[in-house]
C-alpha cells in the first residue's frame, strides 16, 4: 500500500491568528517534530504575554457586533465552515497524521467527529431558542433568553489536535461568543489549519483567534479579567491543581475535563470474535493516547477456562498490530507523540512488573515496518496477574498498555470499576441485558460502554466524565455546550 | 498481502475501479462492438466515489478502523493485459472474470465490515449488485459474439 504524501512542507512558521491577521509570535521559538521520522517538521512560537491580551482584546473588540449578528447568520458563517472542512477533508487528516504521529484511519475519525460539531452548531437558531410562559400571574408574561457572555478560552490537549479544540469552539461562536483557541504547542498545525478555514469563511476579524504557546499563554487565559469561561481537555492534576481553581479564583465558569482510568469488563457470554477488535481500538488505538482508552481490562470467570482462552485469542491478535508510520495506510498503530511519553508508559511497565505483575506482551521491543527510529514507539503490552491495588490499575498511564484482572463475578469487576480515580468511560462486552444493564446501573462513569470499547459520545450528546475526570457542571458537545457559553436571562412583563 | 485498516482496504477498491476502468476503455477503443462498455470507466470512477464518501461520513476513531478487515489482495488481482491479437470474444472473457472478481472482493468486504460502520457495507453491497448487473450485460455481449 502507498505511503500517504505528507502536507506539511518546508518548515512553516505555526503563526498566531489575533484580529484576523496572522502574526509571528515575538517569544521563543520552537520545533514541532513528527514522532515517526523524529524529524521537525514545523515551527511554533511560545506566545507572551502581551500577545495572549491582545488576542483576548480583539475578541473583545469584536463581540459587540458579533453579538447583534442574528443567530441564522452566524449559522451561515458556520456553514461555510463546514463545507470547507469537508473540502479540506484529507489535507486535515494529513496534518494530523504527520505533527501527532496516529494512524490515517484514526486522524480521518478525528476530522469526522470534530466536524459532526459544527454540524451540530449550525442549527444554534433553533438549538438557542428561549422559553416563555404567558400569564404566570394576570397579565403578566414571563420568558427565558439565552445570552451570550463574551470572550471564552479554549486550552485543547496534545492528543486529538484537530477535533477537541471542535467540542467547544463551534459553539462558542454560534451562540454570540467569541473565542481565543491555544492548541498544544506540541502540535499547532491542525488548529491553524481550521482558522485558516475560519478566515476563507469569512468570520469577522477577532472572532475566532488562535494563540499558540504554553503556560504563559495559559496563565494569561486563565487571569484576564476580559474572559468569561474556559473550557479545558488535558491531565488531571493540572485540572486539579490549575485550571479549576484559578476559574473559581477569578469568577470564570468552566468545563474542565481530566484523565482516566477506564476499566472494561468482559463476561464470558461476549461474542469473542467481535469484542477483541473493539479491545485493540480501545487500548492500543491512537497508541493507547487517549481519555477514553481502556486501561485495565476486567475478564470475569470464576473457572479460568474462558479466561485461558480468550487472552489467548487475545493475545495473538495484539501481537500481529502493524506498528509504524500512520501515512502508511497498513500501519494500525502510530508512536507516542515523543520520547518523554514513551519514557513515562515505560516507567509503568517496570512499576507493573516491581508490583508483581506479568508481561503476556512485551511492547519495548516493537517491531517497526519501515526505516525509522524506536524513539517514540511502543508495541502493544498486556499485564496479567495485576490486582486490583497495582498503580498499573489505579494510575493513568495514557499508552498502548493493558492490564488484565481475572474476579470471579460481575460484583467483583463493578467493585473495581467504581475504585479507580478516574471516570471517564468504563464498559463491558456481553450478550446478556441483564449484565449490561446491572453495570450501567451501578458503574459510576460518565460515558458507559455496552459492547463498545471507546465511549465517545456523539456531538449532540455531552462529553461527560465523573469524579476524577471532570471538574465543572455542564459538558462540552451539543445542547450542554449551549447552556454553558450562554446565560440564562428571564424577564417578567406586565404591560399597564 | 493482508488488508486490515479501512483506510487500504478503501483504497484497494479504488485501484480495483481504476484498473478495470482502463481496461474498459482500451476494449471500446481496440473493439467497434465493445463501444457501449466505454460508460463503465465513468461508472467505475462513480462507484470509486461512492465507496470513499460512505467511508469519510461514517469513519469514526470510536470503532475498530484499524482493525476491521481481513482480506489478501492477492485474492483479487485483475488480468486487464490485452495482449495484440486479442479477439473480442477473448476481450469480454476476461472482463467477467474482472467484474466478478471485483464483486467477490465487495461481498467479502461487506462482511468483514458488517457489525462496525453500517454505511459502508451498504455500499459495498449496492456496488456489488451493479457489478452483478453488469456481468449479465457481458454475457448477453458474448453469447452474441
Amino acid at each position: 500500500m502507498a505511503i500517504l504524501e505528507e502536507p506539511i512542507k518546508g518548515m512553516p512558521i505555526a503563526k498566531n491568528y489575533i484580529d484576523g491577521e496572522w502574526v509571528e509570535s515575538k517569544g521563543e521559538m520552537i520545533e514541532v517534530v513528527n514522532p515517526v521520522t523524529c524529524q521537525p517538521i514545523a515551527k511554533v512560537g511560545i506566545s507572551t504575554k502581551g500577545e495572549i491580551d491582545a488576542a483576548v482584546d480583539a475578541a473583545k473588540a469584536a463581540f459587540p457586533d458579533w453579538r447583534r449578528t442574528p443567530a441564522v447568520t452566524r449559522s451561515r458563517y458556520l456553514f461555510r465552515l463546514l463545507q470547507l472542512l469537508e473540502d479540506n477533508f484529507e489535507r486535515l487528516s494529513r496534518i494530523q497524521t504527520q505533527e501527532h504521529g496516529k494512524t490515517i484511519d484514526e486522524s480521518r475519525g478525528e476530522t469526522r467527529r470534530g466536524i459532526e460539531n459544527v454540524e451540530v452548531a449550525c442549527g444554534i437558531p433553533s438549538l438557542m431558542m428561549g422559553e416563555s410562559s404567558e400569564d404566570i400571574a394576570s397579565g403578566i408574561d414571563e420568558y427565558l433568553i439565552r445570552v451570550p457572555l463574551g470572550v471564552f478560552g479554549i486550552i485543547g490537549p496534545y492528543n486529538f489536535p484537530f477535533m477537541i479544540p471542535l467540542w467547544s469552539a463551534p459553539y462558542a461562536v454560534a451562540t454570540g461568543n467569541t473565542i481565543v483557541v491555544k492548541p498544544s504547542s506540541e502540535v499547532p498545525n491542525s488548529q491553524n489549519a481550521i482558522a485558516e478555514l475560519v478566515e476563507e469563511a469569512g468570520f469577522p476579524p477577532g472572532v475566532w483567534n488562535v494563540v499558540h504557546g504554553g503556560r504563559t499563554v495559559v496563565n494569561g487565559m486563565l487571569d484576564h479579567p476580559d474572559i468569561e469561561g474556559i473550557t479545558f481537555v488535558g491531565s488531571t492534576p493540572t485540572m486539579e491543581k490549575v485550571i479549576y481553581p484559578r476559574c473559581g479564583a477569578t469568577g470564570k465558569r468552566v468545563i474542565a475535563q481530566g484523565g482516566a482510568v477506564n476499566v472494561i469488563a468482559i463476561m464470558p457470554d461476549c461474542n469473542v470474535e467481535a469484542t477483541i477488535p473493539g479491545l485493540m481500538t480501545s487500548f492500543f488505538g491512537n497508541a493507547g493516547q487517549r481519555c477514553l482508552a481502556g486501561q485495565t481490562l476486567v475478564i470475569v470467570d470464576d473457572k479460568g477456562d474462558f479466561y485461558k482462552s480468550f487472552m489467548e485469542k487475545l493475545a495473538a491478535f495484539a501481537q500481529k498490530i502493524i506498528i509504524g508510520n500512520g501515512l502508511d495506510e497498513s500501519v494500525q498503530m502510530g508512536p507516542l507523540r515523543d520520547a518523554q511519553k514513551k519514557e513515562r508508559v515505560q516507567g509503568y511497565i517496570e512499576t507493573g512488573l516491581k508490583e508483581g505483575a506479568t508481561l503476556r506482551l512485551d511492547g519495548r521491543t516493537p517491531m517497526i515496518k519501515g526505516d525509522f527510529s524506536d524513539k517514540c514507539f511502543l508495541g502493544p503490552t498486556i499485564f496479567e496477574n495485576c490486582s486490583a491495588e497495582m498503580q498499573i490499575v489505579n494510575e493513568e498511564i495514557f499508552g498502548p498498555t493493558m492490564s488484565v484482572v481475572r474476579v470471579k463475578d460481575l460484583d467483583e469487576a463493578i467493585r473495581i470499576c467504581n475504585e479507580v480515580p478516574m471516570h471517564n468511560g468504563h464498559a463491558i462486552f456481553t450478550s446478556n441485558g441483564k449484565w449490561a444493564r446491572k453495570f450501567q446501573y451501578e458503574v459510576i462513569s460518565g460515558n458507559i460502554g455496552i459492547n463498545i470499547g471507546v465511549v465517545a459520545p456523539m456531538a449532540f450528546y455531552p462529553f461527560s466524565g465523573m469524579k476524577g475526570s471532570f471538574m465543572g457542571v455542564l459538558h462540552t458537545q451539543g445542547k450542554e455546550a449551549v447552556r454553558f457559553f450562554t446565560e440564562s436571562k428571564v424577564c417578567i412583563h406586565r404591560w399597564l | 498481502m493482508k488488508l486490515c485498516t479501512t483506510s487500504e482496504t478503501i483504497s484497494f477498491a479504488k485501484d480495483l475501479e481504476e484498473k478495470s476502468g482502463e481496461f474498459y476503455d482500451a476494449i471500446a477503443k481496440r473493439f467497434e462492438e465493445a463501444n457501449e462498455f466505454a460508460v463503465f470507466k465513468e461508472e467505475n470512477r462513480k462507484f470509486a466515489i461512492q465507496i470513499q464518501r460512505a467511508y469519510q461520513s461514517v469513519i469514526t476513531d470510536a470503532i475498530e478502523g484499524c482493525f476491521a478487515f481481513k482480506l489478501e489482495s492477492d485474492e483479487y488481482i485483475l488480468d486487464t493485459d490485452l495482449p495484440d491479437g486479442l479477439g473480442f470474444s477473448d476481450a469480454i472473457k476476461k472482463a467477467l472474470v474482472i467484474e466478478e472478481t471485483i464483486s467477490a472482493f465487495y461481498d467479502t468486504a461487506a462482511d468483514h465490515s458488517m457489525s462496525l460502520m453500517a454505511d459502508i457495507p451498504r455500499n459495498f453491497k449496492i456496488v456489488s449488485r451493479k457489478r452483478i448487473k453488469r456481468i449479465e450485460r457481458l454475457k448477453i455481449n458474448l453469447n452474441m459474439g
